[in-house]
């Protein structure tokens, strides 16, 4: 166990032939630095900014969709910049937790409400601070035996490439960060995911160390209390989160600068030094004005709709924070955008009502974007409603996407339309199906190029990357979320001539060993890089890896066993024989503790085995329970989704002209009736659970807009949801949103009328029934 | 000394033993299918095009030595080595007058036909006195001058020690040389095996000199075919190689004849081979990227050059090569990159001259153009210029006889992926993933029109000479959307929003557009064309403003609709070609669709073209 932590130490080398025990034979491999540490070796002092910190995040099952988004948002430089800096105070190196100030400890992985821990004293900022690994180190040993997180059959060498062993790795270096305790009060607010996001981040930021581990249990703490969607340990969406998590930013962040005015009375914005009681820094002024969520992620969008009978056009603004494009096989971004704004006409049950005309009509609509956002968040709606198989779907189509990006949907008369925006994350799920998978990201850092964020793991990767994930068929993973940045000609340039010449200094090193004497050139990698050939059909190896991929990564059943695994891992693991060869000298002495070495190894590769075996039927156990209630939330939802179909016709019979145009008034009703109905088949919990959820795309969809326009555009902005409530009523159509979500619940519709606002989808007007 | 046996050679036919039983043992034959019905017709203004055949070029099964290693991760980080979907390099044996040329030397200068003024050249004077000018400089930027009775400038015509190679063969024009090894009986690892056809004398016995002749690459090999044949399924050729992908060929056109054809192929192992298919002759260069060990991104023969060729390698160079040459290794020379020490963008880094006395061996040429990858190049049909597009979205104008940079343009976003010339050698034409078709002019040096349609990158543009006249332009182009675009270009008739000037043969107008950038272009360019005695690093050294041009905004560019979208495939288009009688395009995976052009009308104009070019012999 030693050897692990001291793997960094530089006297632990191969050459010490004191190899006494197990772990020191581990220690030519353990010394081999990761690919990150590699990357980071030439590092100097590490900056404040927080921007040359590689934090991996730990996943307490299924909690990929957070671990993600909260790693793009941390690389999303100004928005990260803003949380550390709001609300104004010292800045971060200052903040020592308030000594006096007791902190419960809140155990996250159970989801029960929080109780106050003995350990308070463990977790103070001085542990916090230093390297955290007592923290880790005793769950680990509390373990399991020999977990190994590849899928039976595989021999154990094998994994080390796997990313299950790389986790491990990860965690076992740590720092592992236990974002356990809060530091709201210091901010001067109350607790939000707001403040336990600007607590991970500082947390990080602070951290004398480049690499480590977050476990962000009290996020996700806050998370699962407050939303009840989320309390599952099913597979969530990520979008879906991360449209929550800004509209939370924003209302956490407007919540206290209301309070701290009414509190303060007079109190202006830079005059706020009293909460913290520390030096207010120069840019308080702009970091305190509290709209700088909106600043960064908001864009408005204006949706032109002429009545075709009195060919009136009205005029609609609604604000963004994020964009949901509908795809189809083959196509751009570009031309996904393109569509979102292409003209649509309202018909048939979809008609229009025109103020103008006093009554339904036909009209022509189309949503332009009049402000572009600092930040583009964009939104590719890979999970759609099928009508035959009557439930969510993933979209595996092609769907590529450039470095860099201008909106060709924008108004004429759009501030700056051709602002140039670049790539610097994007959101990836792998999976078959909306219901289960795992999300990683892949993010550009600001001077690190492109890295991989698989939970724990951190890993640099090639620029083209990135390009990996247009989808495909037969293609698993896929981007879900991209994010673009504004950017201009001049930064894309001096950024390019940097990354080429980079390259260039690689290419001139790398090819010396990469081009041997051979007339056979040694590459890595697949050799037939045609595509037909690498998408082949998924065989039945690769789904049962799959099978225990979404296991390890995202099934709830042992939230630690993952992790615990690792020493057996770690210690058993055969090296290949190449490897040995290369790193060690032929000494004579060195050979016989080869001999002895090889006896201990296959020692413990019996050991391991056997183990093995046992884990193995485990895991065999566990997929199949999980497979199984997979099966059965599958099934659920289906029902779920018929019943609401025959509801719907009886809806729809008794009341043709409302059901079929799906205006609110009848629809809220009919909403409800589903949740009924998901009560009566005893399906409150599980799979279920998301479907009370609208989709937020839809819900910030306006199609209808009855009453008055101008009025409505008027109150742009925060009473915009009262609006666009009004989303589509079928169920067809909710799916159709793209986002894994269905039948909202009335009750949390109301009480997340005033977040869920900006998002909007572009749906075109079909009915999927 | 220890000697390696020769790689096992696998009789035809047999299969391969041991291979695992992943994937298809067997080759597998090439296909060919007749769909018919309207969704594979092409509906245009002059008529329908209708699907001839679909021919599905078989995907050859990995080598066994090759066997893909599964990695069942789907975020595996492995770098996979490029790979090119199928292109097609087309040639007519019999000499016959490509249109293309046909046109460009079309005295536009002269012709009654046209009311605009003679395109690019402002005053006929100045034209005239460059015509005199035996052609060694016809001005850069200012368009050529007609090439009828010019001598066609040559590259490197001027370097001494670069005409010493071939002295014999000049003798007898008709005895190519060929190149040293047979391809069938090498033992070289690189090639994997040769399937000739066992009917190959035969079949070119009765293949008609003015039937075409394809080479196209799908994965790992590369088949010669007889697209004029009953049977063209059947391959004349099929070379394997073992491991690497030619990504692009080329046939030399000054070289083909009834027994001879060159043909240049770039792998990606930076590797090159010339090949030459009547004798199953073949000589490889670069060979294991000694001169440059990137992968060949874009491979062409220099007009009117037996002997040399251009190829972009991935690392953005541009190497020139000597099929007779053996390979050095590479060197940048001296003087010339203390010269140029300063790698900036808006100028070429001449890493070795074509004027360098040193032409013992390849490289001929070296040149960087930065760092990025070269996706593309074409080379103008004057000869002289040369459009190289790169993955950072630059497009450089090179004039290659003087190595020099002209002009360095951007896309609107995201990399180019492909460039071509309008037959007259006056427009440029781009496609790049903003999903964009662009038409660029070169003697305004500057940007014409943007076309949209394409749902997804622009994989290949290409003009249709036998539908282009010197007003308007027939250009094609396809694309990641698996479609076929038509755009008809017409110099008078651009859609052009606001103020902005697209006609910029209007001096009015054109020096509107120029003062926007601050500058009179006209009299820039026209400085440096009669400066013609400056050397190239003088010439660099000219302000950056006129080399380098901004992003056209939206706003002020004009914005082409096509004339024709459809569907052609199940998968991305990579490559379109236009023949006299049928429009070609292949797939990702080996589909190359024909379509004939329609019967009548097309005829009418044909006539109309060749009676033109009749007028001007």
């Amino acid at each position: 166990m030693s050897s692990f932590f001291g793997r960094f130490k530089p006297g632990t080398g191969p050459a010490s032939p004191a190899s006494k025990d197990v772990p020191a034979k581990k220690d030519p491999n353990a010394l081999q630095p990761t690919p990150l540490e590699k990357l980071l070796a030439d590092a100097g002092p590490i900056r404040e900014d927080g921007s040359d910190k590689f934090f991996g995040f730990e996943n307490f099952g299924s909690t990929c969709y957070c671990n993600s988004i909260i790693q793009c948002l941390y690389y999303s430089v100004p928005f990260r910049e803003q949380v550390i800096s709001f609300p104004s105070r010292s800045p971060p190196e200052a903040l020592e937790r308030p000594a006096n100030a007791p902190l419960p400890r809140l155990n996250t992985d159970t989801g029960s409400p929080p109780l106050a821990n003995g350990q308070n004293s463990a977790l103070s900022p001085k542990g916090r601070n230093s390297i955290s690994s007592p923290v880790a180190a005793p769950r680990k040993s509390t373990s399991t035996p020999g977990a190994l997180g590849a899928p039976p059959g595989t021999k154990p060498e094998d994994n080390k490439d796997s990313p299950e062993y790389k986790k491990k790795q990860a965690i076992a270096a740590g720092p592992v960060l236990t974002m356990d305790y809060e530091n709201s009060h210091a901010y001067g607010m109350s607790e939000s995911l707001f403040t336990a996001m600007k607590d991970i981040f500082e947390a990080v930021i602070v951290n004398k160390s480049r690499i480590g581990v977050v476990s962000p249990h009290k996020f996700l703490e806050i998370l699962r209390r407050e939303n009840e969607m989320f309390r599952t340990p099913m597979h969530q969406d990520a979008h879906e989160f991360l449209n929550l998590l800004l509209n939370e930013v924003v209302e956490n962040v407007e919540q206290f600068s209301k309070h701290r005015i009414t509190e303060n009375g007079h109190a202006e914005p830079n005059g706020l030094a009293t909460t913290s009681g520390a030096v207010v820094p120069q840019h308080s002024l702009q970091s305190n004005s509290t709209g700088w969520v909106h600043e960064l992620f908001e864009g408005t969008l204006t949706s032109e709709t002429r009545c075709l009978t009195c060919e009136n056009t009205s005029q609609r603004d609604e604000a963004f924070l994020d964009l949901s494009v509908d795809l189809e096989q083959h196509t751009s971004v570009t031309s996904c955008l393109r569509k979102f704004s292409e003209e649509e006409m309202l018909c048939e049950r979809n008609k229009f009502h025109c103020d103008n005309c006093g009554g339904l009509q036909e009209a022509e609509k189309r949503m332009k974007v009049k402000r572009l956002p600092k930040i583009l968040a964009l939104h590719l709606k890979r999970f759609k409603y099928t009508e035959d198989l009557q439930r969510l779907q993933k979209l595996f189509h092609r769907v590529v996407y450039p470095y860099y990006l201008r909106l060709f949907n924008t108004t004429d008369d759009a501030e700056d339309p051709d602002r140039l925006y670049e790539l610097y994350a994007v959101v990836v799920h792998i999976g078959g199906g909306p219901y289960h998978g795992h999300y990683v990201s892949i993010i550009k850092t600001q001077d690190r190029g492109w890295l991989l964020f698989d939970d724990e793991m951190v890993e640099p990767v090639d620029k083209a990357y990135v390009r990996n994930f247009f989808g495909g068929e037969n293609v698993l993973a896929c981007a879900y979320v991209l994010f673009y940045q504004e950017t201009t000609l001049e930064a894309m340039q001096k950024e390019q001539e940097a990354e080429e010449e980079a390259a260039a200094k690689k290419a001139t090193v790398v090819p010396q060993e990469g081009v041997p004497a051979s007339p056979i050139h040694k590459q890595n990698g697949n050799t037939n890089g045609h595509p037909l050939q690498t998408a082949t059909t998924p065989s039945v190896e690769q789904e049962d890896h799959f099978a225990s991929l979404n296991h390890a990564a995202t099934a709830p059943p042992v939230p630690h066993s993952d992790h615990t695994a690792l020493e057996h891992m770690v210690t058993s693991i055969p090296m290949l024989n190449s490897r040995k060869s290369n790193l060690q000298s032929l000494s004579k002495q060195e050979k016989a503790d080869k001999v002895r070495e090889e006896k201990e190894r296959k020692a413990a590769e019996k050991e391991l085995e056997k183990q093995a075996k046992q884990k193995r039927k485990e895991m065999e156990q566990k997929r199949r329970e999980n497979y199984r209630k997979q099966e059965e939330d599958l099934r659920a939802a289906l029902e779920l989704s018929r019943a609401s179909v025959v509801e719907d016709e009886k809806k729809r019979k008794v009341n043709p002209l409302t059901a079929t145009l799906g205006e609110s008034p009848d629809a809220l009703p009919q909403l409800h009736v589903h949740k009924e109905k998901e009560k009566e088949n005893g399906f409150t919990k599980g799979g279920l659970s998301r479907f009370r959820h609208t989709s937020m795309s839809l819900r910030g969809k306006p199609k209808f807009w009855p009453g008055n326009h101008k009025d409505k555009s008027e109150k742009a902005g925060v009473d915009e949801s009262a609006v666009l409530q009004e989303g589509p009523h079928t169920p067809g159509e909710q799916m159709d949103g793209g986002t894994p979500a269905g039948t909202p619940d009335k009750g949390e519709k109301e009480k997340e009328k005033g977040k869920n606002r900006f998002s909007l989808g572009r749906k075109k007007s079909t009915f999927h029934l | 000394m220890f000697v390696l046996p020769p790689p096992p050679r696998y009789p035809t036919g047999s299969g391969y033993p041991g291979n695992p039983g992943a994937g298809p043992i067997i080759e597998t034959n090439n296909t060919l299918t007749h769909p018919t019905g309207p969704e594979h017709q092409l509906v245009v203004g002059e008529g329908t095009y209708v699907l001839r055949d679909e021919l599905h070029l078989a995907t050859p099964p990995p080598h066994p030595s090759e066997a893909p290693v599964h990695n069942p991760n789907p975020l595996a980080t492995t770098i996979s080595p490029p790979s090119a979907g199928t292109k097609l390099s087309l040639v007519v044996i019999a000499p016959r007058l490509q249109s293309s040329s046909r046109l460009y030397k079309l005295d536009t200068t002269n012709s009654s036909r046209s009311p605009i003024p003679p395109s690019i050249q402002e005053s006929p004077h100045e034209s005239n006195s460059q015509a005199s000018d035996t052609a060694s400089h016809a001005g850069n930027a200012v368009a050529f001058a007609p090439l009828n009775g010019l001598r066609v400038p040559v590259f490197g015509e001027g370097n001494t020690s670069l005409l010493v190679v071939n002295g014999k063969d000049s003798k007898d024009p008709l005895k190519r040389r060929k190149p040293k090894s047979n391809i069938i009986k090498s033992n070289s690892s690189f090639v994997s095996r040769v399937i000739p056809h066992e009917g190959i004398s035969k079949r070119l016995q009765e293949h008609n000199p003015n039937g075409l002749f394809a080479f196209a690459n799908v994965n790992r090999a590369l088949q010669w075919l007889d697209l004029s044949s009953p049977t063209k399924e059947e391959h004349m050729t099929k070379i394997l190689f073992t491991k690497a992908h030619a990504l692009c060929h080329d046939v030399n056109q000054s070289t083909k004849g009834p027994s001879h054809i060159d043909i240049v192929m770039g792998f990606s192992t930076g590797d090159i081979i010339w090949y030459e298919p009547m004798s199953q002759k073949y000589v490889r260069i670069n060979k294991n990227g000694v001169i440059n060990a990137s992968a060949v991104s874009e491979i062409r023969w220099l007009p009117n050059s037996e002997n040399l060729f251009l190829a972009s390698h991935m690392d953005g160079s541009l190497i020139v090569y000597d099929k007779e040459k053996e390979d050095a290794p590479f060197v940048a020379e001296d003087q010339a990159v203390s010269a140029e020490k300063e790698s900036s963008k808006t100028s070429l880094t001449i890493k070795k001259s074509v004027n360098s006395k040193n032409q013992k061996t390849n490289p001929v040429a070296y040149w960087k153009v930065s760092n990025s990858k070269i996706n593309a190049f074409s080379i103008s049909p004057d000869a002289r210029h040369m459009a190289v597009v790169s993955e950072d979205g630059s497009l450089g104008i090179i004039d290659f006889l003087k190595e020099q940079l002209l002009h360095l343009f951007t896309s609107y976003y995201g990399g180019f992926t492909c460039v071509t010339w309008s037959p007259d050698g006056r427009y440029f034409v781009t496609g790049g993933q903003d999903d964009l078709v662009s038409i660029w002019s070169l003697s305004d040096a500057a940007l014409v029109a943007r076309c949209q349609g394409h749902n997804s990158w622009v994989q290949a543009v290409a003009f249709d000479p036998w539908r282009c006249d010197e007003r308007n332009y027939r250009i094609g182009s396809v694309g990641e959307d698996c479609r076929l675009l038509l755009w008809d270009f017409s110099v008078g008739m651009l859609h052009r929003p606001r103020a902005a000037s697209v006609r910029n043969r209007n001096s009015v107008t054109s020096n509107t557009l120029r003062m926007q950038r601050t500058r009179t272009e006209s009299s820039a360019t026209r400085l440096r064309s009669n400066s013609n005695l400056t050397t190239a690093t003088e010439a660099a050294e000219v302000d950056e403003d006129e080399i380098v041009h901004p992003v056209e905004p939206r706003a002020r560019t004009p914005m082409l609709p096509p004339v024709m979208a459809k569907t052609v495939d199940d998968h991305p288009l990579c490559w379109l070609g236009f023949e006299e009688d049928c429009i070609i395009a292949s797939c990702q995976s080996g589909h190359i669709k024909t379509w004939d052009r329609p019967k009548e009308g097309a005829s009418s104009d044909d006539g109309a073209t060749s009676m033109t070019s009749a007028s001007n012999p």
